[in-house]
């Protein structure tokens, strides 16, 4: 067990809590997670309950809507065979490429709306480290939209990811192998007996479970032989299992023999010590910070293996321990951009996603839902952060304070691969802060009161005398009779024009 | 302009008795400062030194109407309807031509500045544009790593270089600029890469934004009178790997880059302001980043790799049309770059490169157009380039599922600009010895 932190707590402390188990809050959240007590705190993020469906997926997601859309694309396809006979075969060519265009725009607009669906989740759930752990699952297990293009098998993949956030890493893990998102992403869907694919049994181990240099290559190769077999329809995402196509010969794989399946293979995984010790430590960098010490790796090893890969006894653990409060974990963590994005957004009580600005913002800052660059998904920390990045999350804070233009520059905006441009440009105007609310009139009288309300709001923890300083000058700057709406805004923008504002 | 050190120097220390020394600089500047003794470290001045413009001709280049192999059969065959005639070809041998929409190019090569490149590609070609992309740009086929070849150029060549050692006039930063320590900066306007301040007293406000965008005042006290870079204690470098700031806090590293981003800004924006091109360019987004190109270099920007972007070429239906029209805008863009770097008086350290992930299927599909395909031409042009054709034309007969099969590897062509143009080893960027090309002297 790694060393507890005492009982009581502070409001700092719940802060932190609140913005790595999920993505920060106004300060009305933070104060009641800070009455729970840190215990029990923890025991609420644990076990979230708000339903794991208390959002409704997209029309386009009921099972009756994807039949119907499978018919429909099946009837539009074979009509244009038809029609093909009497055609030129540049004619047919033309057709039979438009018809193409037009299931690409379908799917191009659909995969927007699924990532708005999840960023609104993000935003507005009472489940947040349900969320977070989603996000952290969608980093493990990466699957893109480039490659697997249908929405619908990446949002059922998400919400995949959502029912085990908190479960049993085993069973996830099995379940991943049978996911059709997975399967189109790593070549499952082509893996045949006498022609397995070793795409996916690479990963599995290298990725998922293992990590590199604790298999042999003979290893994939016996692996990628159980994992045969299995199709899915591209279109309602059904997979099924023909047994002839799977490999029912013996395996000789990590020292164990037998005629093993893809549920054989993934049980042998699950006995070898490391895997206890891969995901702790990837859920120690993810939730506090990286390279953590050897002992703290051990003793989550230890408690994820007695608890038979229970996630939730893991991340108890860390968010009850000492050093995921000590100086080196609080306040050091570079934000990603879809934590930039959520947290700003609840930290100024914006309600609703501004849900075409959001795929700017995802495009610009280098992190996009449903599309990270490769199957290591992305990477974390200061991979995020450079002069570009950083100067294009200042405009951003800009844009969504309503500090001044609100109008993302289109010419800046290029095409997402996998994802419908929105129409009419990215305006943010609709989403503005409430500034009479967020800074009520007779709370702008004192600048300094107000400077220190907002590093409150913004950062949780006092700053350095400097940066404090330089804010409430800047504030007495602009104090003319009255601290305009428009004033508020500026220095909110300043404000979160440091590099102070990217750490959380 | 003013550097990195200087605005350290004077805008911070000099100009506000409040701004103390940073305690970065003492963990950061001096430790890349020192990096600079590494002999494989290239010192980046404004005024010499070799820089290369990378061209990228996105969405797969038809190679075989580009570089035509007008005297092979197979050609027209395979073409009927979209092959260029002997007569409408600029001839580069009795067996191929330039496209006539490259009237420019034509003229280089004649005058051998201009390199040609036959067949270029990779063993087990991807025919998918992102994956293919990748491979270009990070030099790696397995497509496993996480740093751009150009990256891996700044980092083992360039240490403690501004960040302005790169530049890709860009919408989203390309992932040959993957680094792990300078990964250069990216931008598409001059005017959009900076702090935009919404209300009014701009100048007042910008001050605030540069004193809260410059290294904390709360650390200790120091002195940097002296320029030469401190040894010892205070830097933090790792196993004496020279350039690599180890255990540097996030903090100290968000600052490092927010004052990197400050100074790059106002660079640009001085630069931009300050030098016109006497030349004419087109309209054409290529056209316009290859003159903010030229007017960096005119300013003195001490950047080493310029990357632009030309997109359409994924040419599927009535091709003739759309792929010359491509081809036009290239010359015509390179004609004005070119042009305007010879009235600088740069015309001898400036080179341009063009590269796309794929070439196109040999066979013309039934729209007019070409499929996904895979071996292709790149150009290499200017005057360090030795003119002439390079590689072997594929075999049109001898194909790969309906594809080139490639005669070059990419990789040979990055080795050779770099070891014979950059004047850098090309191992330890490339990961393997490449064989060189000759294309440069």
């Amino acid at each position: 067990m790694l060393p507890k932190a005492q009982t009581s707590w502070t409001r700092e402390e719940a802060a932190h809590l609140l913005n790595r188990a999920g993505f920060g809050g106004a300060p009305n959240s933070i104060n009641d997670l800070h009455a729970m007590g840190r215990e029990k705190a923890v025991d609420f993020l644990l076990q979230p309950t708000e339903a794991p469906d208390a959002f409704a997926e997209p029309e386009w997601c009921q099972p009756a809507k994807v039949a119907e859309e499978a018919r429909r694309r099946f009837q539009l396809i074979r009509e244009n065979r038809i029609a093909a006979r009497d055609m030129t075969p540049e004619e047919a060519d033309r057709k039979r490429r438009e018809i193409q265009q037009s299931f690409q725009r379908d799917e191009r607009r659909r995969g927007m709306e699924a990532q708005g669906w999840w960023l609104d989740r993000m935003l507005k759930s009472q489940a947040p480290l349900r969320e977070k752990m989603t996000f952290f699952w969608h980093d493990h297990f990466a699957t893109s939209a480039q490659k697997v293009r249908e929405p619908i098998l990446l949002l059922r993949q998400n919400q995949l990811f959502r029912a085990h956030a908190l479960g049993n890493f085993k069973k996830l893990t099995h379940k991943i192998t049978q996911d059709g998102a997975m399967m189109l992403y790593l070549d499952l869907q082509n893996s045949k007996k006498g022609k397995p694919n070793e795409n996916f049994a690479r990963e599995v181990m290298e990725l998922f479970t293992l990590g590199q240099g604790n298999y042999t290559e003979e290893d994939i190769r016996q692996a990628a032989r159980a994992f045969t077999g299995y199709s899915i329809n591209r279109l309602s995402g059904e997979v099924s299992f023909n047994k002839k196509q799977w490999d029912e010969t013996e395996k000789n794989f990590l020292g164990a023999k037998g005629n093993f399946d893809a549920d054989g293979i993934v049980d042998i995984i699950f006995q070898q010590e490391q895997t206890s010790r891969y995901v702790p430590t990837k859920l120690w960098e993810f939730f506090a910070y990286e390279e953590p010490p050897t002992t703290a790796v051990d003793d989550l090893a230890k408690t994820f293996l007695d608890s038979k890969f229970e996630v939730s006894s893991v991340l108890r653990e860390i968010f009850l321990s000492k050093e995921f409060y000590s100086e080196k974990c609080m306040h050091a963590q570079i934000k990603s951009p879809i934590h930039f994005f959520v947290q700003m957004l609840k930290q100024l009580e914006i309600p609703e996603i501004p849900s075409a600005y959001a795929l700017y913002v995802q495009a610009q800052l280098g992190q996009i839902l449903y599309a990270p660059p490769n199957v290591a998904g992305w990477d974390w920390g200061k991979a995020w952060i450079n002069t570009n990045t950083l100067l294009t999350r200042y405009q951003i804070s800009g844009h969504l304070c309503k500090a001044g233009s609100t109008q993302a520059p289109e010419k800046n905006m290029s095409k997402v691969k996998g994802f419908a441009m929105p129409k009419g440009g990215m305006n943010v105007a609709s989403a503005g802060p409430d500034y009479d609310t967020l800074v009520p009139r007779d709370a702008r009288d004192n600048v300094e009161k107000m400077v220190d309300s907002l590093i409150d709001r913004l950062f949780q923890r006092p700053l350095s005398g400097n940066v404090r300083e330089s804010f409430i000058a800047y504030g007495n700057e602009k104090k003319g009779v009255i601290f305009t709406n428009q004033e508020v805004a500026e220095l909110i923008h300043l404000m979160m024009s440091t590099p102070h504002y990217q750490l959380t | 302009m003013k550097t990195r050190r200087d605005f350290l120097r004077t805008t911070l220390l000099g100009a506000s008795a409040t701004w103390t020394v940073p305690g970065f600089v003492n963990n950061t500047f001096a430790a890349l400062d020192a990096s600079t003794r590494d002999s494989a470290t290239q010192i980046t001045t404004g005024k010499d030194g070799p820089i290369l413009v990378v061209i990228q001709l996105a969405g797969g280049n038809d190679g075989l109407n580009t570089v035509v192999p007008f005297a092979d059969d197979d050609y027209h065959k395979a073409r009927a309807r979209i092959a260029k005639k002997e007569k409408d070809i600029l001839k580069l041998s009795d067996y191929c031509g330039l496209n006539q929409s490259m009237p420019f190019f034509g003229s280089l090569y004649k005058e051998g500045k201009l390199g040609v490149v036959q067949g270029v590609g990779y063993p087990n070609p991807n025919r998918s544009h992102f994956v293919s992309t990748s491979i270009w740009e990070t030099a790696d086929p397995t497509t496993r790593s996480n740093t751009g070849w150009i990256g891996r150029y700044f980092d083992n060549a360039c240490a403690g270089a501004d960040p302005t050692v790169g530049i890709s006039f860009n919408k989203t930063q390309p992932e040959s600029f993957g680094a792990l320590k300078n990964s250069g900066i990216c931008l598409s306007s001059p005017e959009l890469y900076r702090w935009i301040h919404g209300g009014g007293e701009q100048d007042k406000a910008e001050e605030f934004f540069a004193n809260l965008n410059s290294p904390d005042a709360d650390k200790s006290p120091m002195k940097v009178e002296d320029e030469a870079p401190v040894d010892g204690a205070s830097i933090g470098m790792g196993g004496g790997k020279p350039g690599i700031v180890q255990g540097e806090s996030n903090l100290a590293f968000l600052e490092r880059v927010a004052m990197d981003a400050r100074v790059s800004s106002s660079q640009i924006l001085e630069i931009a302001a300050k030098y016109k091109s006497k030349v004419t360019y087109d309209g054409t987004p290529l056209a316009r980043s290859l003159n903010l190109v030229s007017r960096m270099i005119a300013g003195g920007l001490p950047t080493r790799i310029f990357y632009v972007s030309h997109g359409g070429f994924d040419t599927h239906n009535n091709q003739v049309n759309s792929h010359d029209r491509l081809l036009s805008q290239l010359d015509s863009a390179v004609k004005s770059f070119l042009t305007d770097i010879k009235a600088q008086g740069n015309q001898d350290r400036v080179s341009v490169m063009t590269f796309s992930e794929f070439g196109r299927r040999v066979q013309e599909n039934a729209s007019g157009g070409t499929d996904h395909g895979q071996g292709s031409c790149m150009f290499l042009a200017g005057a360090p380039i030795k003119g002439g054709l390079y590689g072997k034309y594929p075999s049109l007969s001898d194909l790969s599922q309906g594809d080139l099969k490639f005669t070059t590897d990419f990789r040979s062509v990055y080795a050779t600009v770099l070891e014979d143009f950059m004047k850098t080893p090309s191992k330890e960027i490339l990961k393997a010895s490449y064989p060189k090309l000759g294309l440069i002297g």
